[in-house]
């Protein structure tokens, strides 16, 4: 073989493996939409059926279309590839951060997808006419299509087994972008005679390659951002604490606050919530000095407390700093709990409550528990016997405490558990219950180890909403708020409280 | 899967190049203990009076000095070989949480067992009786999620395999269960328990004893038990409290594992277990915070010797470098057999050739892992208090924090345990002797880094314990053997043996009993 016959195989392999390229990240941008669609739209039958179909039948446009090219093919080849690679490579952080914010995303995802099955129905074609010249047309078919079908292969084991697990979708979708540019900087490098404005071309290819390479590097910050997106209102405040994120969102209407994604409240209806868990307590105290607050770093139930004139100290444990410094100093937060945390009756200690509980030797009178859901290991903790039976050491026999206890719609065996656990360290106990817009059906329990729990003649304090006949009707249960079964109660050694509010609220949200 | 993260080269991960981890490698120090062996001392001068010496600071000895002060023995000494007490109860701490060094737990007591209740009590981990049942501190029984266990690509709860699994292994599984319900309830023609603890106050019955002629192996195979994952939890178990293999282990001591534990209480299970962030260093304060014996730590014991009715013996200060005397009444030595043969060789110059032909001791690392939060998990149960690898390398980890109560836990103790294989326990000795630091991590890396993918990028220290003669290995013959007796029997009326090694296994009861033991036999010659 002489050396032109040599430089002509070479370049013939080299424009198939083009094409096993090319099959590859098709497939691949493929089942990324497909992957995606079925996380966030759900439904994965129909969303892979669609994009499937739809991918197809653009490949075919892409066939069609491809009568129309008849001059300076490798150009074209070269250029439809770096496209692919441009359009593929982002098609999945851009959804990503899409999704949260228009409205017609599935209508995006199938553009998208028609975009690059088009442009992927047009390369076989155009090589195909390349290289007609250069080999027999059963050589060539075959060929050609050997390698686009092995690439298909090759895609879709290693994209389920690999990709996924390894790099995440948005880390996938960069990596086949990247490697198109690749292969389309190749091409200009090796055919730098036979492709016009190569320049202008390497350079573009350049630019996308650096930017895809970047946004592959910060995959992590794109999903972040697309998280901040996905709360409806404007985010005024984000904040990554030793504990938690802090999230505050703001539209006309409304303040938001969410704790690692939870709706903490809005300020639209929260007032309901504290309201709830505050007064029945501290009515039910004769003479309140001392309070207690554990959790509750946003203010909002110690400015239900210093509604209370009789109150002289108000004690609030809150075990992130950065909750009640935002609460205490950002204007609007401030505004919200009408700076009740800046009032000289009111000491914030930022502490574990489990480990300042053990160190304490003060006595209150009414302790308001405002603790996240137990819906980890860690929190579980909090709600455990050890937990409450400590407390007593902190209570004198009528004091009064209160403890959020998460939906007994939503979760009736994890409130009735508190409520069993209670019981068990020697409670008595008034479970009740309100709705509060934002958060849906809500509860609460009020336990005291020797005063009676009665329902107030009145709340003595400037209220909107609780009042003695509302607080009747927040005693009563209906059925779908029972237990169905006999609970256990909740301790260290079971943390049985983690298990049943894990199953109840997954339930809840797969429904 | 290598080439295509390879091939990533893009500066993310361009950190994969084994880092330098930091840490050292801490624990019994071999240096000082193989003094005995390879050097002279003189002899002391003078002879310093004392009532009672006892020889060992790990919890049969603290147990000995505990049980002395509350008799009313104060002229007490006890001469400790390393820098701090505790023996195998070893622990560290640093800025996020204290960890074990060594024994880590212990399961809920048997009732039976008073003296041993007795002391919980005043400790403070039994807080009192509900229906003549005790109750435990939950602060210290171990949290949930208790043990989980890394099989066929997921965590399960618990350590017994179960997660896809077989029906054949299955039902094994549920007779072996049934089997060892039967023997724990098992009493010999002599009335006694077929399985105790302590050992010794187990039934003399052939027909259970016998079992102590044939390796755990060779019993499970005569039971039929075969499937694969049965015989790897069996073989767990038997390394996780003996460092030993099943198929070197007596049958009897494997049965005792599974057998032996009966305790009843208000609040917990007669499996369940006590736990503390150090480990049994807690159990070893309290014990310590009970006796009034003046602990001379870094004292290296060169001889004992009876002299006309009193103990004479000499001991080498590390610290001062200077060999001293003591003359008391009482002894009770609290070390092993191979370190207490040496001291009293030249009186009976025939121990160090008997300890060394029936006794084996496996050698141990212990390596506490300082990790970052973000460690990559995978899929099933959450991190929990202790993390099996099924037909892993070692014998897992324990979270050190699990027992903590507070919230922010932004980095996290792992304390990984490993006992040591070669072709004998000598070998497998000096092969850990020759280890350097960053081996262990690559070898405690490399059995993890299969459920913990980023586990090396977390890392932020790495400190091994390494436990040369970590604990006796019931090897068949030992524990029902005439040696074992032969070894417990005091030396005249003045010197006195108390040891997990004598005991026949090595675990905290056994050493609380060998220590008080020893001091009733003290006080009775007194």
């Amino acid at each position: 073989m002489d050396s032109t016959q040599k430089q002509v195989v070479r370049t013939q392999w080299l424009l198939l493996f083009s094409v096993l390229i090319i099959a590859v990240c098709g497939l691949i941008y493929e089942l990324i939409a497909g992957t995606l669609a079925s996380y966030v739209l759900g439904d994965s039958i129909t969303q892979f059926s669609l994009i499937i179909g739809t991918y197809m039948f653009s490949m075919g446009i892409g066939s069609f279309l491809s009568k129309y090219f008849n001059k300076d093919l490798l150009t074209w080849f070269v250029q439809v590839e770096l496209l692919v690679g441009l359009i593929g490579g982002i098609s999945a952080p851009l959804l990503f951060v899409l999704f949260p914010v228009i409205d017609g995303f599935q209508f995006l995802l199938l553009f998208l997808v028609v975009i690059i099955g088009t442009l992927v129905g047009i390369e076989i074609p155009l090589l195909l006419k390349i290289l007609k010249d250069k080999l027999s047309f059963n050589e060539l078919v075959s060929r050609v299509f050997t390698f686009d079908y092995i690439g298909a292969l090759l895609a879709s084991i290693v994209f389920p087994l690999l990709f996924v697990p390894h790099l995440g979708l948005i880390r996938t979708s960069l990596f086949f972008g990247i490697i198109n540019v690749v292969v389309s900087i190749i091409l200009c490098y090796y055919f730098q005679k036979q492709i016009k404005r190569v320049a202008l071309l390497k350079f573009s290819a350049f630019l996308v390659l650096i930017g895809q390479v970047l946004a592959f590097a910060f995959a992590d910050e794109i999903m972040d951002y697309g998280d901040e997106l996905s709360y409806q209102d404007k985010v005024v405040f984000a904040k990554s604490t030793p504990y938690q994120r802090i999230v505050l969102t703001k539209n006309r209407e409304e303040l938001r606050l969410f704790l690692n994604s939870n709706l903490q409240f809005s300020s639209r209806d929260e007032y309901r919530y504290h309201e709830a868990l505050v007064h029945p307590a501290m009515s039910n105290v004769k003479q309140v000095k001392n309070v207690l607050v554990l959790g509750g770093g946003d203010g909002l139930a110690v400015r239900e407390i210093l509604k209370y004139p009789g109150v002289e100290n108000i004690h609030l444990v809150d075990l992130d700093p950065e909750m009640t410094r935002l609460f205490s100093s950002h204007k609007m937060l401030a505004g919200l709990n009408e700076n009740s945390l800046k009032q000289p009756k009111v000491t914030i200690e930022n502490k574990d409550a489990f480990i300042w509980l053990k160190e304490s030797r003060t006595v209150y009178d009414c302790v308001i528990i405002d603790f996240p859901d137990p819906s980890s290991f860690g929190l579980g903790k909090l709600y455990s016997n050890t937990f409450y039976n400590l407390l007593k050491r902190v209570l004198h026999p009528l004091s009064v405490i209160v403890i959020q206890s998460t939906s007994p719609l939503v979760a009736p065996k994890s409130f009735w558990c508190v409520n069993k656990t209670l019981q068990a360290c020697g409670f008595r106990t008034l479970p009740y219950h309100n709705f509060v817009p934002s958060f849906g059906e809500w509860g609460y329990i009020m336990a005291s180890q020797q005063a009676p729990l009665n329902v107030p003649d009145t709340f003595a304090v400037p209220v909107r909403y609780i009042s003695t006949p509302v607080f009747l009707q927040m005693m009563t249960f209906s059925n779908d708020m029972l237990p169905k079964d006999t609970l256990e109660i909740n301790k260290l050694n079971n943390q049985v409280l983690v298990k049943y509010f894990e199953q109840e609220w997954r339930h809840y949200t797969d429904r | 899967m290598m080439t295509v993260s390879g091939g990533l080269g893009l500066g993310m991960q361009a950190c994969r190049a084994q880092r330098k981890i930091p840490g050292s490698i801490v624990g019994a120090s071999a240096a000082i203990g193989h003094m005995l062996r390879d050097k002279a001392f003189e002899a002391p001068t003078v002879f310093e009076e004392k009532q009672v010496v006892i020889i060992g600071g790990g919890i049969s000895g603290l147990s000995a000095a505990m049980h002395l002060s509350k008799a009313g023995v104060d002229d007490l000494v006890l001469l400790e070989l390393e820098a701090y007490t505790g023996g195998n109860a070893a622990s560290g701490s640093n800025e996020y949480s204290k960890f074990p060094y060594g024994a880590h737990y212990v399961p809920i007591p048997n009732n039976e067992l008073k003296d041993y209740t007795a002391f919980l009590e005043e400790a403070g981990v039994i807080t009192g009786y509900e229906n003549d049942l005790p109750v435990y501190n939950e602060l210290y029984l171990c949290h949930d999620p208790e043990d989980r266990l890394y099989i066929n690509g997921k965590w399960q709860e618990g350590i017994v395999p179960n997660y896809g699994l077989g029906q054949d292994a299955r039902q094994q599984f549920a007779r072996f269960f049934e089997k060892m319900a039967a023997l724990r309830l098992a009493k010999g023609q002599d009335g006694k328990d077929a399985f105790a603890i302590p050992i010794d106050t187990s039934s003399s019955d052939p027909v259970y004893t016998g079992l102590d002629t044939i390796t755990f192996k060779q019993w499970l195979e005569q039971e039929s038990f075969t499937a694969k994952e049965l015989l790897w939890y069996a073989n767990y178990c038997t390394l996780d409290d003996f460092g030993t293999t099943i198929e070197l282990i007596s049958a009897w001591a494997g049965i005792h594992y599974f057998a032996a534990r009966k305790g009843k209480a208000a609040n917990a299970h007669y499996d369940d277990v006590l736990t503390w962030e150090e480990g049994n260093g807690f159990l070893a304060a309290q014990l310590r915070n009970r006796t009034q014996a003046e602990i001379r730590t870094n004292s290296l014991v060169i001889s004992i010797e009876e002299m006309n009715g009193k103990v004479e013996l000499s001991y080498f200060d590390v610290q001062q470098q200077k060999v001293l005397g003591l003359r008391c009444d009482q002894c009770i030595v609290a070390a092993p057999q191979f370190i207490n043969a040496r001291m009293l060789s030249r009186s009976e110059p025939e121990r160090v050739g008997l300890v060394k032909s029936h006794m084996e001791y496996s050698p141990w690392i212990v390596a506490n892992l300082k990790v970052k939060a973000g460690l990559e998990e995978r899929n099933g149960v959450d991190l929990s208090w202790d993390n099996v690898l099924y037909e892993g390398n070692g014998l897992g980890y324990v979270d050190a924090g699990h027992q903590k109560i507070s919230l922010s836990q932004p980095v996290k103790n792992l304390t990984y345990y490993k006992p040591l294989k070669g072709s004998s326990n000598a070998e497998a000795r000096k092969a850990a002797l020759a280890k350097q630091h960053q081996e262990w991590v690559a070898e405690v890396l490399s059995d993890l880094v299969k459920v913990h993918p980023n586990l090396e990028q977390q890392l932020l220290q790495v400190d091994i314990a390494l436990w040369g003669h970590a604990m006796i290995q019931p090897l068949p013959g030992w524990i029902w053997g005439e040696t074992r007796k032969k070894l417990q029997q005091s030396i005249g009326d003045t010197i006195h043996f108390a040891h997990t090694d004598i005991a026949g296994i090595s675990i905290f009861e056994e050493a609380f009993y060998q220590g008080l033991n020893a001091a009733k036999q003290v006080k009775r010659f007194l």
